[in-house]
């Protein structure tokens, strides 16, 4: 008998809620990450389908109603395997998960919000955070968004005027102010000191009497449907912090997305970690390295990992293989164009050229050729080889691993992670 | 660890290959996120540009440009979070080296702190004296003018009698003999200020049918010269612990400690911050275990004693950073929950302010005590009177400030087997 059931393999989304799934499924789960994944860097929302055709301006409002045509042009996209089913069961199972805890997510798969970016651009998501939810741009009517001086990846009066000039139907205003103490004057802060900062009654006072005296209220004596703030309105006491911005506002408060790193995906991320932590009795290797993994007739057997004094094997009936694409590490480059998966040697969809690599603009609304790279898979999640056949029938692929999962396009992004994450669960729990 | 590098690894010696893991950078600021110092107070501007933005312009013959690096707490979270394989923390201990070695100075505080065995043996000698001095408000108040050691910080009274002088003088006449046999390493701390700590985990082995080696030529692990700056001396400390351990470790012993920080020294630290790459050092890092990871393993082996009484109760329990960097995750967990009764609540948190010597100074008190908050909020909102954490130092910054009564895992173990009578002398 193996030592576990099931081994997952990276801490990104894909990786936290197969293991918090498989683990409230009463599996004998480990979880082992080199590193947090990039819901650090991301929104802590979900996005399943925003643009379709991809240079697209239009959001899309209800992913299902484009995906047909979506996956008819990229036939080789995740969502193929997974079907539009695990995509439904992936997004229902996330949000009985996360909101578990206090963590307060809202949406679905009919419908994408369409938030404001944090440079006023239009991001259309499924699943966010009530914070940023409460965003919503559909809505209409007026908004105050407030900027702090010290918060230099922030500027208010950027996200207002873009919004404005889109002619969405909301008009915003913007004001920039001094941050109280212990934040003010110290233009180093960080989003994460200044969510701890917002945790406290005195902060928030001090903050709302600000936006109160600012001049854009006072001069124009004009009341505003809602007020945005960048996404820094508490980390660990968030519920409490939004309920008492609008408590002493007496409007509807929302957070926009700021430049990483993340306090949406901080937020995302501990609640996850924590959840998993509880269930599974801390069965969580975090900043350990998966270094090898071996294949035999069909199965692997163990992977071996590095802790601080030994290499050491472990062993489980099935393995998740969820460490992301090149930016999360589970795609390794070298300058001669090679691309290999380090653990398996898994075969890499990918162009040896490594001038094909790259478009010509950075924004290319089709995306860079290499973020298309990855394994491919079946639909029953396992990889397979160029020939589609299977090469491991108890390890499967979840999240940015899997070749075509590019974000970029099209925003399939998170939606990715999930869906492939429902497939999973079907495969292991049977 | 290995290292994720590109450069030729076979050419390079461990200590550049930390260095050159600053290429693996790509500024996505993760860490900064997770940098308990950077996200209380601006004198640490963060691991990214302390670590891998900074250690390019660290040229080995040139002085040190920005000495910010020395807020760095060691707690390591930088280095468990980062993606991409950057040794964050490691890189920080040697640019604080680096540093010191630099100024040509010491702080006389650093040179104290770093030398806890001294400290320990001369306070032990003197307990009554030394523990009136230590709790005396005034006296700490010269001392924090004279040598920035924080007045508030907490510091736990010496015991009269070292564990040592208790082995030699108890334990060895009447220690369980078996061919079941493994090794203690006992640090600092349980040898002159938790002793008690120390019996538990004999009594806990003991009752395992484990046989107890307790080296008498053990010293202090190092740690401490080593983050307060003094390397060569932490290198002296380290070598005369293989050579004591070795000779266990060829035959197949294992090294058991209940110091997260202590063990950790043995498992990595030696290797990745003291440069210390011998057979020898390999093997009694491989031998060691923390005594949870050790225990657990038997349970899961089968051959636990489950013969635990009953303790109904909801304990909050913290893990160190240093048991973080162990890459075993939180075998305490599982195995006080095989207690009948025991429901063990993992708080949120990375590090609890202390880390290791650093809360203890003048300039960087109110930094650990920030840091710490969230974790004494949530220990407080358990309203448990008990908490359990598995380091020394961070046992008794937590205990003074939330008030709970700290605990080891292994004391929890102890208590259940019904053992906490064992070599009588034990904390009430
Ligand atoms: C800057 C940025 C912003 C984004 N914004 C959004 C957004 O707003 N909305 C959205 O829906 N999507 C967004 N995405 C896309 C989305 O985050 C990713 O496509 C997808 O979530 C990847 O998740 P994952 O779980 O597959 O892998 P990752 O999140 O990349 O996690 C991989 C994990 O595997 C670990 N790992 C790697 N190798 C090993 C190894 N050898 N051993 C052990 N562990 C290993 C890593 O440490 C990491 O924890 C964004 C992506 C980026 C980079």
């Amino acid at each position: 008998m193996n030592k576990y059931d099931v081994v997952v393999i990276g801490a990104g989304l894909g990786g936290l809620t197969v293991a918090c799934q498989l683990a409230q499924a009463n599996k004998k789960v480990l979880l082992v990450s080199s590193g947090a994944g990039t819901l650090l860097l991301a929104s802590g929302c979900v996005d399943v389908l925003g643009f379709q055709p991809m240079d697209s301006r239009e959001p899309i409002k209800n992913p299902l109603d484009k995906m047909a045509t979506f996956l008819t042009e990229n036939p080789n996209h995740p969502y193929t395997f997974t079907g539009q089913e695990n995509m439904e069961t992936g997004l229902n199972a996330f949000l009985q998960l996360v909101n578990r805890s206090s963590l307060n997510y809202q949406g679905s798969v009919h419908r994408n919000w369409l938030l404001p970016s944090g440079i006023g651009a239009i991001h259309p998501t499924c699943l966010a955070p009530l914070s940023l939810a409460n965003g919503d741009l559909s809505k209409g009517g007026t908004m105050l968004l407030v900027g702090f001086k010290e918060l230099r990846d922030f500027y208010p009066m950027l996200v207002s005027q873009n919004l404005n000039e889109q002619k969405l139907g909301v008009q915003a205003d913007a004001v920039t102010i001094d941050a109280p103490a212990p934040i003010g004057g110290n233009m180093n802060v960080t989003p994460i000191e200044l969510a701890r900062a917002f945790e406290k009654a005195d902060f928030r006072r001090e903050v709302v009497k600000a936006i109160k005296n600012s001049k854009v209220i006072k001069s124009s004596g004009k009341g505003y449907d809602r007020f945005g703030f960048p996404s820094v309105l508490g980390l660990n006491r968030h519920a409490e912090v939004l309920a008492d911005l609008e408590k002493q506002l007496g409007k509807t408060v929302f957070e926009i997305s700021t430049l990483p790193p993340s306090v949406p995906g901080r937020r995302l991320f501990e609640g996850l970690r924590q959840t998993f932590l509880q269930l599974a009795k801390g069965r969580f290797l975090m900043g350990t390295k998966v270094v090898d993994g071996t294949i035999e007739k069909g199965r692997v057997t163990q992977i071996r990992i590095d802790t601080a004094s030994e290499l050491k094997t472990i062993k489980a009936d099935h393995y998740v293989l969820a460490t992301g694409g090149i930016f999360g590490g589970g795609l390794q480059t070298d300058l001669t164009g090679k691309i290999w998966e380090p653990i398996f040697g898994l075969p890499v969809v990918s162009n040896s050229d490594r001038h094909t690599w790259f478009a010509d603009g950075f924004l290319e609304p089709q995306g860079q050729p290499v973020n298309q790279y990855g394994v491919k898979i079946n639909a029953q999640m396992n990889p397979v080889d160029e020939s589609n056949q299977p090469l491991s029938e108890n390890l499967y692929l979840v999240g940015a691993i899997i070749a075509n999962s590019d974000w970029t396009r099209g925003r399939a992004g998170e939606g990715v992670g999930l869906a492939t994450a429902a497939a999973v669960i079907k495969q292991i729990s049977g | 660890m290995t290292t994720q590098s590109n450069v030729d690894e076979v050419t390079l010696s461990i200590w550049d290959q930390v260095q050159y893991t600053a290429d693996l950078c790509v500024k996505c600021n993760i860490c900064t996120s997770f940098c308990t110092v950077a996200n209380v107070t601006d004198l640490f501007p963060g691991p990214k540009f302390v670590g891998p933005q900074a250690q390019r312009f660290r040229n080995p013959h040139e002085i040190s440009v920005d000495s910010s690096v020395d807020y760095c707490s060691g707690c390591g979270v930088c280095t468990l979070v980062c993606p991409h394989g950057v040794k964050v923390m490691e890189m920080n201990a040697k640019a604080r080296y680096k540093l010191y070695k630099e100024k040509k100075w010491l702080p006389i505080r650093n040179r104290m702190m770093g030398r806890t065995d001294l400290v320990g043996a001369l306070g032990s000698a003197f307990a009554p004296i030394a523990n009136a001095v230590l709790s005396n408000g005034p006296i700490r108040q010269v001392v924090e003018t004279v040598f920035d050691v924080h007045r508030h910080a907490a510091f736990p009274p010496f015991s009269f009698e070292t564990f040592q002088g208790w082995c030699k003088k108890v334990h060895k006449k009447s220690k369980l003999v078996s061919d079941k046999r493994v090794v203690f390493f006992h640090g600092c701390s349980i040898n002159y200020y938790e002793p008690y700590l120390g019996k538990a985990a004999i009594a806990v082995l003991e009752h395992n049918g484990y046989e107890v080696i307790v080296p008498e030529d053990q010293v202090c692990c190092g740690l401490p010269l080593l983050s307060n700056g003094e390397f060569d001396a932490a290198r002296d400390k380290a070598h005369t612990n293989i050579d004591s351990l070795v000779k266990y470790a060829h035959q197949g012993y294992r090294i058991v400690g209940t110091s997260a920080s202590c063990t950790l020294s043995l498992k990595s630290d030696y290797k990745h911050i003291l440069d210390i790459d011998t057979a020898d050092s390999e093997l009694v890092a491989r031998q060691t275990y923390d005594i949870s990871e050790f225990l657990l393993e038997l349970a899961e082996a089968g051959t636990l004693k489950t013969d635990f009484n009953p303790i109904e109760a909801t304990f909050p329990y913290h893990s160190p950073c240093q048991l973080k960097t162990h890459n075993i995750g939180f075998p305490a967990i599982e195995l006080m929950e095989m207690i009948p009764g025991v429901t063990i609540k993992h708080m949120q948190a990375d590090c609890c302010g202390q880390a290791g010597t650093y809360g203890y100074k003048k300039e960087k008190y109110q930094i650990a005590m920030d840091v710490g908050k969230p974790l004494f909020d949530q220990i407080l909102e358990t309203g448990s009177k008990v908490a359990i954490c598995d380091s020394e130092t961070c046992r008794w910054h937590i205990g003074k400030a939330t008030g709970a009564k700290m605990i080891h895992p292994v004391e929890l173990l102890a208590q259940a087997y019904g053992l906490l009578n064992y070599g009588k002398t034990t904390k009430s």
